[in-house]
């Protein structure tokens, strides 16, 4: 059976999200993997990741009122592309959505609205009953250079790769291998910042690049115990909601490293498409031991180490194996203590490498951070 | 030593001293004299109090002593009220019934216009007319106007109601404010400048520019001198936003320094508007439990008091300015949750901060649980209310809201809203619960071992925020939310595991009951509209200023001015959202967490 795989969200100038913590926690310990999109989310946005994260539905929790209004654009959008048949919406939000605003949002094509005090497991067996087996074909080829048709091809990659029902020839492949795109791959411990950093340099491209030019990002998520996996990058991330970013979220399903089985087909797609000038691979937070990116890993243009200032001794930087191999090393959260200590520890570390490596001082969470865009020029390449 | 450990140490010491008090009080004998001196006089001071069936008792319940060590145990741990640590009440006063004439207060107390009901009246919804005929409607039989209002989601996210995709969310679940225009609506026909009207409202993100609106729309009233008479609070809790309410909008770093900005001009030039609600409430809903909430809230307090204070800014001139909101449940904490918050701060501003009187005092407004009530057999939530009142009361707060019982569904409706503001009439003024004696509920060795509980788990909490990092670094690396989300999983699990037991819900649940309807109050799309014609109309107006106006704010901020200052300004030629929208790309925008 394969993995269900939904979107998350709570509406535009809405913050409540305890209810929708709650749901997604057990959504995930049941096997469903979570794209979480977070709170204060436009319609725009949930339909635009909704497509780049081929899920089967979509579950928006509503408290702030104007609910008719925000599922009902959420609905257009979908069908815009054509979609709405194939993803589906269902929602909640407590006492506010009432019997007969249910009523109202299911004759517009809402497909399941859940009433204050519905225990989690109703909505769970929701979940199961109508989604566990839902088909996603290949698109016609007349979606050829879509965002829904790349995110189909990267859904039948993935469940390929896990050993899913699709049969080989469904996979479908660009035909010529692309040139055009630089991959980057971006990978530190856990709690680095590397998210922010990815959303900020996303930002400066998005800013200096012409209009035409767009940016893809693989992100990772660890799996839990079960098989399911809260895949929530997307929520923390500002800049990067934007058409002309294409973002996939992954979870690792059981593979260690950081990376997913599927990750070098995925990339390989997307590589393929010739739609991105810039592709990011995001780890997730990662061990001392991985090595995710180069001759041991996945091959991309540039690896990025993201270190925070307290990955503890001097000893314990030693055993880190990226810092042998990657291209270039950044030092985040430098307005933390510890951070000068921690940018003079690797560079020394690093003076017995061989190959010639950068070393960057970062505050991502600045806004304009100077680091960072030093990185956006070296990395990037300017523009 | 951080100030929040140095916190903690003195708590501690102060619970330490008690038994030295006590020991010192039983052997040195002219320590004895001042400790009996001092409570004969206060004794002495206590008024009297007649009640309708003719029964005399005093206005303050002291306890029974007459042994010297208990006599200054008692004096230390609980003190006298509006003495240190303040754990009876604030004031040396509180909960009077002006109506009776009767009695006289015992010590007098030029803070508080002593005769002000607690009662804050809350409303917001529609647009800026609709929420200002419904303050309307609830104050016409008080003794004073608390108006505490409540704002839409555009307003809140400082997008506006022109902002994409938000057209639906206009005048849902508070009252839409673009402009200073729409601010004089809003309180249209309240005299603002009289010292028995207070204004509260409820928002944090976009703080700063509906305070400046506020100020700017009661100049146009009442003149260019009237900031000294404006008389209320906002909220402008930056630190909880991120901890549990989310609605952030700049980065923490430039929202604190756009709240210092705003505290910094009410301490001079607003003498009576506290600049800063100091919440747990939203903590609280966000189902951290009652420690955590207290936890949270103080400690955030102290972290502000630090970051103020490395701004350069004079405790003795802030601290006084600083309030607080709680929320208030059924839970057990909530016997003594207050209380114990009143002393911890006192303790802890003293101790840590050496602040003066006026600022160890915690001003506390209580709201009750919105979270405890619900949609199944939902007239129960009068009951829950009235309950949480009570505890409210009992815990000695200084102004308190309770709910509607319509709240799971809806904003208020004008019946249930009323039922609300009743239901604290009857507990303060029909009952005669706290209208004679102002303590009489306080003070059990229930209550006491609740507090003594509650204290240690707060120091714990305190501890744990500590070992992150201090608050901010805390905050960063999602201490607090993860803990707030932690604890409100597994209290829907008890819920739905039915080992907490909800009346209606998982207990007595009748599936044939008939709950009467609720009355939805909702904005019709006309109105909506006439919000967006409205901006648009303003921006159109103003269309020859507001780049100026904006550039000159860009400046400020650039420069280290004081932002407020020139926000009452800008806030005249330029929407909620133009400034908003400015101000992002000037210092970025707040990256969620989850």
């Amino acid at each position: 059976m394969p993995t269900i795989r939904i979107l998350t969200a709570v509406p535009i100038c809405d913050g409540h999200d305890s209810a929708i913590n709650t749901i997604n926690l057990e959504f995930v310990r049941h096997g469903i993997e979570v794209v979480y999109l977070g709170y204060n989310r436009s319609a725009r946005d949930i339909v635009r990741a909704a497509v780049q994260e081929d899920v089967v539905a979509i579950g928006v929790s509503s408290y702030n009122g104007g609910h008719v209004e925000f599922f009902e654009e959420v609905l257009d959008r979908l069908d815009q592309l054509r979609l709405k048949p194939m993803i589906r919406l269902f929602g909640g939000g407590g006492g506010t959505i009432t019997r007969d605003d249910a009523r109202i949002m299911s004759a517009r094509g809402v497909h399941r609205i859940f009433f204050a005090g519905t225990p989690l497991a109703e909505t769970l067996a929701y979940l199961r009953a109508t989604y566990s087996d839902v088909v996603q074909p290949p698109y016609a080829p007349s979606f050829m250079g879509t965002d829904q048709m790349l995110s189909r091809e990267l859904t039948l990659a993935e469940r390929d790769s896990a050993g899913e029902k699709t049969a080989p020839e469904q996979v479908p492949m660009g035909s010529k291998p692309g040139r055009k795109a630089k991959v980057i791959g971006v990978t530190g411990p856990g709690g680095a910042g590397k998210t922010t950093l990815i959303d900020e340099l996303t930002y400066r491209f998005l800013r200096s690049r012409p209009a035409d030019q767009r940016v893809a990002i693989l992100s990772h998520d660890p799996s839990m115990v079960g098989s399911g996996a809260l895949l929530g990058d997307r929520a923390t991330i500002i800049y990067s909601q934007d058409d002309r970013v294409f973002m996939r979220s992954l979870a690792t399903r059981g593979q260690a490293g950081g990376l997913s089985p599927s990750t070098r087909r995925c990339l390989e797609i997307l590589r393929r498409s010739e739609q991105f000038q810039i592709i990011l691979v995001e780890t997730i937070g990662t061990g001392q031991e991985a090595i995710p990116f180069g001759m041991e890993g996945l091959p991309v243009d540039h690896a990025v180490l993201v270190m925070p200032p307290d990955y503890g001794s001097r000893l314990q930087l030693q055993k880190i194996a990226m810092i042998d191999s990657a291209d270039a090393i950044v030092v985040n959260k430098s307005d933390s203590q510890g951070s000068r200590t921690a940018f003079a520890e690797i560079e020394d570390r690093m003076r017995f490498n061989q190959n010639s490596q950068m070393l960057l001082r970062t505050q991502a969470n600045r806004h304009r951070d100077p680091g960072v865009d030093q990185l956006f020029q070296k990395i990037f390449g300017g523009g | 030593m951080s100030s929040l450990s140095q916190v903690i140490v003195a708590v501690e010491k102060h619970r330490r001293s008690g038994s030295e008090q006590v020991q010192r009080a039983r052997t040195d004998h002219e320590f004895a004299e001042r400790v009996l001196q001092r409570w004969q006089e206060a004794k002495q001071k206590i008024g009297a109090a007649m009640t309708p069936t003719g029964l005399r008792l005093p206005r303050l319940a002291l306890p029974d002593l007459d042994e010297v060590g208990e006599i200054a145990r008692f004096l230390w741990d609980e003190g006298l009220p509006g003495e240190f640590p303040f754990l009876t009440s604030a004031y040396a006063e509180q909960y009077l019934d002006p109506a009776s004439g009767e009695p006289t207060p015992h010590v007098g107390n030029g803070e508080k216009t002593g005769s002000e009901e607690p009662t804050r009246l809350f409303a917001g919804f529609g647009l800026a007319e609709d929420t200002n005929a419904r303050f309307h409607y609830l104050s016409r039989n008080q003794r004073s106007q608390r108006l505490s209002t409540a704002f839409d989601g555009p307003t809140l996210y400082g997008v506006g109601a022109g902002a994409e995709g938000v057209f639906g969310k206009i005048g849902e679940g508070g009252v839409a404010i673009d402009t200073v225009e729409d601010m004089e609506r809003l309180y249209a026909g309240f005299a603002l400048d009289q010292p028995d009207v207070s204004v509260s409202m409820t928002i944090s993100g976009p703080a700063p520019i509906l305070l400046a609106m506020y100020v700017a729309a009661a100049k146009h009233r009442f003149g260019p001198d009237v900031s000294v008479k404006l008389r209320g609070t906002i909220q402008a809790d930056v630190l909880k936003e991120v901890q549990a309410q989310n609605e952030l909008i700049f980065p923490i770093e430039p929202s604190l320094r756009f709240l210092a900005d705003m505290v910094d001009y009410c301490s001079q030039q607003m003498p009576r508007w506290y600049p800063i609600s100091i919440s747990g409430y939203h903590i609280a809903e966000a189902g951290a439990t009652p420690v955590q909430q207290a936890a949270y809230t103080l400690s955030n307090g102290f972290a502000y008091v630090d970051y103020f204070l490395n701004r350069g800014m004079d405790v003795s001139v802030f601290g006084p300015r600083l309030s607080f909101f709680l929320d208030c449940g059924l839970d057990i904490e909530y016997v003594a949750l207050s209380r114990i918050c009143r002393k911890i701060w006192a303790i802890g501003m003293r101790d840590a901060f050496g602040a003066d009187k006026r600022s160890q005092i915690l001003k506390l407004h209580t709201q009750t649980s919105g979270r405890s009530l619900i949609a199944a057999d939902w007239p129960n939530n009068l009951t829950r209310t009235a309950l949480e009142l009570m505890l409210a009361c009992m815990n000695g707060t200084n102004s308190c809201h309770s709910n509607s019982a319509d709240e799971p569904f809806t904003t208020p409706s004008e019946e249930y809203a009323r039922y609300a503001a009743h239901a604290q009439a009857i507990l303060l003024e029909e009952s005669g619960l706290f209208k004679h004696m102002m303590n009489t509920l306080q003070g059990s060795p229930g209550m006491k071992a609740v507090g003594n509980a509650v204290e240690k788990a707060i120091l714990e909490e305190f501890r744990a925020i500590e070992q992150q990092g201090g608050v901010v670094g805390a905050v960063e690396r999602r201490y607090q939310r993860s803990q707030i989300q932690a604890a409100a999983h597994q209290l829907e699990r008890q819920i739905y595991g039915g080992i907490r037991p909800v009346i209606g819900l998982n207990r007595y649940h009748d599936p044939d009951a008939n709950w009467p309807e609720v009355q939805m109050i909702r904005t019709p799309k006309e109105k909506k509209q006439l919000q967006q014609d409205r901006l648009q109309d303003f921006e159109k107006r103003h269309a020859g200023e507001h780049l100026q106006s904006l550039d000159r704010l860009s400046r400020v901020v650039e420069q280290g001015g004081n932002v407020f200052g020139e926000l009452t300004d800008t806030v005249e030629h330029c929407s909620l959202g133009q400034i908003t929208k400015r101000l992002c790309e000037v210092v970025g925008k707040f990256r969620p967490m989850v």
